[in-house]
């Protein structure tokens, strides 16, 4: 700004600011007001009463960047190790997987329906069966999962009828008893298989 | 043949009544913008019914456009974006990766169409709004660029259910949201590549122009100019 | 919200059941309680579930996309999350008949109904004064209870002293809620819904005995004119007439339908017309009436081929000598010439049809303009024809009529009024004095989802479940050429503590000390639609109406408006919008944010002036008029339009809601607010463009009208302003 200038911009700048201080509508304001006022309190669930795909702190969106997540910690020691024992697949309890994009986490009605005649003498099926009757749900902490941020739309069904076995990204689960990460499920071990599979590779195969 | 989507919009058809643009919103998990940032300009309407006044009253006549993405074959946001997030892909999509755009923006300046939208805040919903959202679509955070997708997640799911059920795709298999709500059935969208089908037979049209078609973007929308109607020769 | 400094851990303690939640710094939403679904879910598999569309009363039938998803809800009592169905997208459904697979603008926006942040979620009882909106949660069972006793000591006291206030949708729930109050003693319910065509079926009564909307078979038609009847947008059953136009347009053969449009500002129907015409407003019925005496003249049509409808319309027996095209060219103001050719179009390329629709009977001689389309079509024998006007088979369903709004608010005087989705407070005119008599109504209980400028008053609030929790049925009236009944169960579980109407009142019906005489039937609306379901089609009974004598004919006459021309001089035209209709719509934040399909206006109102006016007026875009009737006045923001002339003015209704959720409270101006009384004096229905008004610049533009494009013609003209 050169200095003659300064003077007229300083007054167009506090002109331009008293015409919208005192041009604002009465009409809006009070809508946009409302509606902040609102965002501002919590929801009747007690939680944030907005959704939005926001990191809620700069820790968080580092974490989510650099797709550092910690280990899920699981509600229940539930071990695939005893199920595939007892030769149970997996599809017995994640359903979805031949169908559609997502295997699902199956919910304690699942569980039940074996456990409510199988090992009830166990203490663990105890507090399971406990749980049903009260309504309550086991909640399963997704252990494979891509950060929002990398917009990864993953469909299982694709994959599954290409004959990938569930191990193949999951691991040996007859290994596991809580499921941990046992494949470091970065793009590149996608890639690869893309190509050796001669699967696209092209960003909007999964990015989309 | 590998496939090649384009589009064709019947301004015969179009009645103005803008089903398409919110088909759009609730397939797309487009944010709403709000009263104050929308005039700002930042109402993201991925499709926009345009509509030009041509004359003054009485003689008046009102023209509608659908205007979306193009798809353009000599794309100019692909030229500009520096990561590769807008590029094209080997079936014709001018595709827009969210998680590598790095917000510069430049694509939106370049565009001939003004058809992509930036989001300057992270978007929100109040809750339970968000149960609507349609799990097979991003939703996209604050600083990437977004626009129409011919929604691509159509196109994919067409493709998956065809292989599943062992079968080619046929003309009509996939409807982007717009072609598949409007009432009047303006908006055809098919395969290019595929000579039977509506939309390629359709982009022969003599009534087919491209909207700007002299910048040289090659859009692959073709727009069927409205007729009028001539009292016929009578003997 | 979560310290990101520790971990938290919470293993699961014994037989109490709490949760364990996740470790670290998870999602802070995971912790809260999950409960079991209530149903059985493929994951990301999405099904698609048939509902019926209620936000007009075409009643197109859906369908949901349904898929599951964590949804936070109450079990119990406590907060937490369950796995659910849910609805993300509501498509047409291709089995219906009048949608068949397509959907309007409104339609698709209903889905954000159900998840509307500001839906009431359980019954409420008034704490505070009425109108304060203050409310307190209650059970079901003291709701119920407190229900019973009002409606128990109203029915102790006479006959009339329940009234139930609803909009016009004609379907079992409608027969059922007709049913109850009989049963109750109780008079027939009143429904009220301010763009009703209730002349438009009177004068189909009369002209060929059905009380019924018309619909139209455009995908046959050659020659179509619509007198101000928005078709293709707001009016009658418009999604499947706008499937029909489609078809008309790519009719396959290569024969052109031609499609004119007849009113005084270009509305979004007129937009697609191949020929507009402006005419005066409420003139209309003279240009229909200049056409068929060129027909007549001419020889093209002999006047008895028009049959009873033709005796409805004085003059019409010797030709309508009183219409001459230079006479009618006198009143609407299109010239003769302009008469003669589209009159003899009219006649030589049929299939050929008329409509007249929306502001054209929305006048004092609305009856009359209807009388005189009507016997235009039946001259031309588009009456039953392909390509012409039919009327859709109904089930004669043994219901009362409803009672109209105006005798209901003379006659009426309720100890209990029960509230159904109707708001008058906003849409009725002020002068009709509906705030005074709810304000004396001892007992107001509203079944509604959402607090209006009407429910507000409630003294009790039974909250309905959304459309796609609900059972729900429509038997439309018009849109297709067969009937049709739809009848579709819930899409998927209440996500709150809401009841279904139907099953309210039977539950009700069924507590009264004095028990409902006889017994309802069924003991759930679920019940009753199974039953219905097999009833027969029986058509209007048409033979006993046509062989009683026609009444004496009608003469069209000029419209007579409120206010002296000298002193308001516009012609003031509310419209429904293409968004939010008569309003009711204004709740719905995607509709809020649809740009107007002429102006491009979102989230605001605005006044539609002639660029010409506006200049005399010393008025630009944007800036903030006054707009001021014999009834009141409003401020709003101007578009300076092409599309209407320099006598008229032209608002959408819609915005102007004192109450109604965050996106629609305190937002624009309401233009019924500011409509005189005028009623078309047979139906008693309001005259709601018959306001005249003046208009004058209070302030420059304020940044409240907010539009969506830029350029308004194609080839930007430089000298000519905007654009």
């Amino acid at each position: 700004m050169r200095k003659n200038r300064s003077g007229s911009v300083g007054f167009a700048v506090a002109a331009c600011l008293a015409v919208t201080a005192t041009g604002c509508a009465d009409w809006g304001v009070r809508s946009e007001q409302v509606q902040a006022a609102r965002v501002a309190q919590p929801s009747r669930w007690g939680t944030s009463s907005v959704f939005s795909p926001a990191n809620r702190s700069l820790g968080e969106g580092v974490r989510s960047h650099f797709g550092i997540r910690d280990e899920p910690q699981q509600p229940f020691p539930f071990s695939h190790q005893i199920h595939l024992a007892k030769e149970l697949v997996c599809t017995d309890c994640h359903e979805g997987v031949e169908r559609g994009p997502r295997a699902g986490l199956p919910s304690i009605n699942t569980c039940m329906v074996c456990h409510s005649q199988i090992a009830t003498d166990r203490p663990l099926i105890q507090q399971l069966t406990a749980m049903q009757e009260q309504g309550l749900d086991l909640a399963w902490q997704r252990v494979y999962n891509f950060t929002r941020e990398a917009h990864v739309r993953f469909e299982h069904a694709p994959h599954i009828k290409a004959g990938t076995q569930c191990s193949t990204c999951h691991g040996n689960q007859a290994e596991q008893t809580v499921a941990v990460r046992a494949v470091d499920m970065d793009m590149a071990f996608c890639v690869n298989c893309h190509k050796q599979k001669q699967a696209s590779n092209d960003c909007l195969t999964c990015h989309y | 043949m590998a496939h090649r989507w384009g589009m064709v919009v019947d301004l015969d058809a179009c009645t103005g009544c803008e089903a398409c643009v919110t088909a759009c919103h609730a397939e797309n998990n487009i944010p709403t913008a709000g009263a104050t940032e929308a005039a700002r300009g930042r109402a993201m309407h991925w499709l926009r019914v345009e509509r030009y006044w041509e004359g003054d009253f009485p003689d008046v006549k009102v023209k509608f456009k659908p205007v979306m993405c193009q798809h353009c074959d000599n794309a100019p946001c692909e030229a500009v974006c520096p990561t590769y997030a807008s590029h094209q892909t080997d079936e014709g999509l001018n595709a827009q990766v969210y998680n590598r755009c790095i917000g510069t923006r430049y694509c939106a300046n370049a565009c001939s169409y003004n058809v992509r939208f930036f989001n300057f805040f992270n978007p929100q919903w109040e809750k339970p709004l968000q149960l609507q959202l349609n799990p097979d679509v991003s939703v996209r955070e604050v600083g990437v660029m977004e626009k129409c997708t011919f929604c691509v997640q159509r196109i994919k799911a067409g493709k998956t259910t065809a292989k599943a059920d062992d079968r080619e795709l046929k003309d009509g298999d996939i409807q982007p949201a717009c072609a598949q709500s409007c009432p009047t059935g303006a908006i055809i969208f098919g395969d290019l590549n595929d000579h039977e089908s509506r939309a390629a037979r359709l982009t022969h049209s003599p009534r087919g122009t491209k909207l700007l078609e002299d910048e040289g973007t090659e859009p692959k929308v073709t727009y069927l100019q409205r007729q009028s109607w001539n009292e016929p020769d009578t003997q | 919200m979560m310290p990101m400094d520790r971990r938290r851990f919470l293993k699961v303690t014994a037989i109490t059941g709490t949760t364990a939640a996740l470790a670290g710094c998870g999602n802070p939403e995971n912790q809260i309680v999950r409960f079991i679904p209530e149903e059985e879910l493929v994951p990301g598999i999405a099904v698609w579930k048939p509902s019926v569309c209620p936000l007009c009363a075409a009643g197109c039938g859906v369908i949901a996309r349904v898929m599951d998803g964590d949804a936070e809800v109450f079990r119990k009592g406590k907060p937490g999350v369950t796995r659910m169905a849910l609805v993300r997208k509501l498509e047409g459904d291709p089995a219906h008949p009048l949608s068949k697979g397509r959907l309007c603008v409104r339609g698709q926006a209903g889905v954000q109904v159900t998840y509307h942040p500001d839906r009431l979620v359980a019954p409420q009882r008034r704490t505070g004064d009425r109108g304060t909106g203050q409310f307190t949660e209650i059970s079901w069972d003291e709701a119920l209870s407190l229900l019973v006793e009002r409606l128990d000591a109203a029915v102790a006291a006479g006959p009339a002293q329940v009234a139930f206030l609803s909009r016009p949708r004609p379907g079992r729930r409608h027969e059922l809620v007709t049913e109850f109050l009989r049963r109750l003693g109780a008079p027939a319910p009143i429904t009220f819904e301010i763009f009703d065509d209730a002349v438009l079926r009177r004068a189909n009564e009369l002209s060929f005995g059905r009380h019924q909307l018309p619909t139209l078979d455009l995908a046959h038609t050659r020659y179509l004119v619509s007198f101000g009847a928005d078709l293709l947008g707001t009016w009658n059953s418009p999604l499947a007439h706008s499937v029909a136009y489609g078809a008309m347009r790519h009719r396959p053969g290569g024969v052109r339908a031609k499609f004119v449009q007849v009113e005084p500002r270009v509305s979004q129907t007129g937009a697609s017309a191949d020929e507009w015409l402006a005419v005066r407003p409420g003139t209309e019925g003279a240009l229909a009436l200049g056409l068929a005496h060129v027909i007549l003249k001419a020889g093209l049509r002999p006047a008895a081929a028009a049959g009873r409808a033709g005796l409805l319309v004085d003059g019409w027996q010797s030709g309508l000598p009183a219409f001459t095209p230079e006479a009618a060219e006198r009143e609407t103001g299109v010239p003769a010439a302009r008469i003669e050719r589209l009159a003899r179009e009219f006649a030589t390329y049929g299939p050929a049809v008329a409509v007249i629709g929306g502001a054209s009977l929305a006048q004092t001689n609305g009856l009359a303009q209807a009388l005189a389309v009507n016997a235009l079509n039946a001259l031309v024998g588009s009456i039953g024809t392909e390509g012409g006007v039919s009327f859709m088979p109904q089930v004669a369903l043994p219901v009362a009529q409803p009672r109209v709004l105006p005798e209901a608010l003379a006659s009426a005087a309720p100890q209990v009024l029960l509230l159904d989705d109707a708001n008058p407070m906003f849409s009725a005119p002020p002068a009709w004095k509906v705030a005074e008599w709810l304000r004396q109504v001892p007992f107001i209980a509203s079944f509604g989802s959402f607090i209006d400028e009407t429910s507000v008053l409630a003294d009790l609030i039974l909250p309905d479940h959304s459309f796609l929790e609900s059972w729900v049925d429509s038997a439309p009236e018009s849109g297709a050429a067969s009937f049709v009944a739809t009848v579709a169960p819930p899409t998927m579980r209440p996500l709150y503590d809401t009841r279904a109407l139907p099953d309210v009142l039977l539950d009700a019906g069924r507590r009264l000390k004095q028990p409902l005489t006889p017994a309802m039937p069924w003991q759930t609306f679920e019940e009753m639609l199974q039953t219905a379901a097999t009833a027969e089609a029986a058509p209007n009974a048409t033979a006993a109406a046509r062989a009683a004598a026609p009444p004496a004919p009608t003469a069209w006459r000029a419209p007579v408006l409120d206010g002296s021309v000298g002193e308001y001089p516009f012609h003031f035209l509310p419209l429904a919008s293409q968004a939010l209709l008569d309003g009711s719509l204004a709740h719905l934040p995607w509709l809020q944010e649809l740009p107007d399909p002429l102006t491009t206006a979102m989230w605001s109102t605005w006044v539609e002036i002639n660029a010409r006016t506006a200049e005399q007026l010393g008025i630009a875009d944007g800036d903030i008029v006054e707009v001021t009737s014999t009834a009141g006045s409003l401020r709003a923001p101007v578009v300076i339009s092409p599309g209407i002339g320099p006598d008229a003015v032209a608002m959408p209704v819609g915005q102007g809601h004192d109450t109604f959720t965050r996106y629609a409270s305190g937002r624009g101006a309401n233009p019924l607010a500011i409509l005189a009384p005028v009623a078309e004096p047979e139906t008693g229905q309001l005259a709601w463009a018959a306001t005249r008004v003046k208009v004058a610049k209070v302030a420059e533009a304020d940044g409240s009208l907010i539009l969506f494009a830029g350029a308004t013609r194609e080839r930007p003209d430089h000298t000519k302003g905007r654009g």
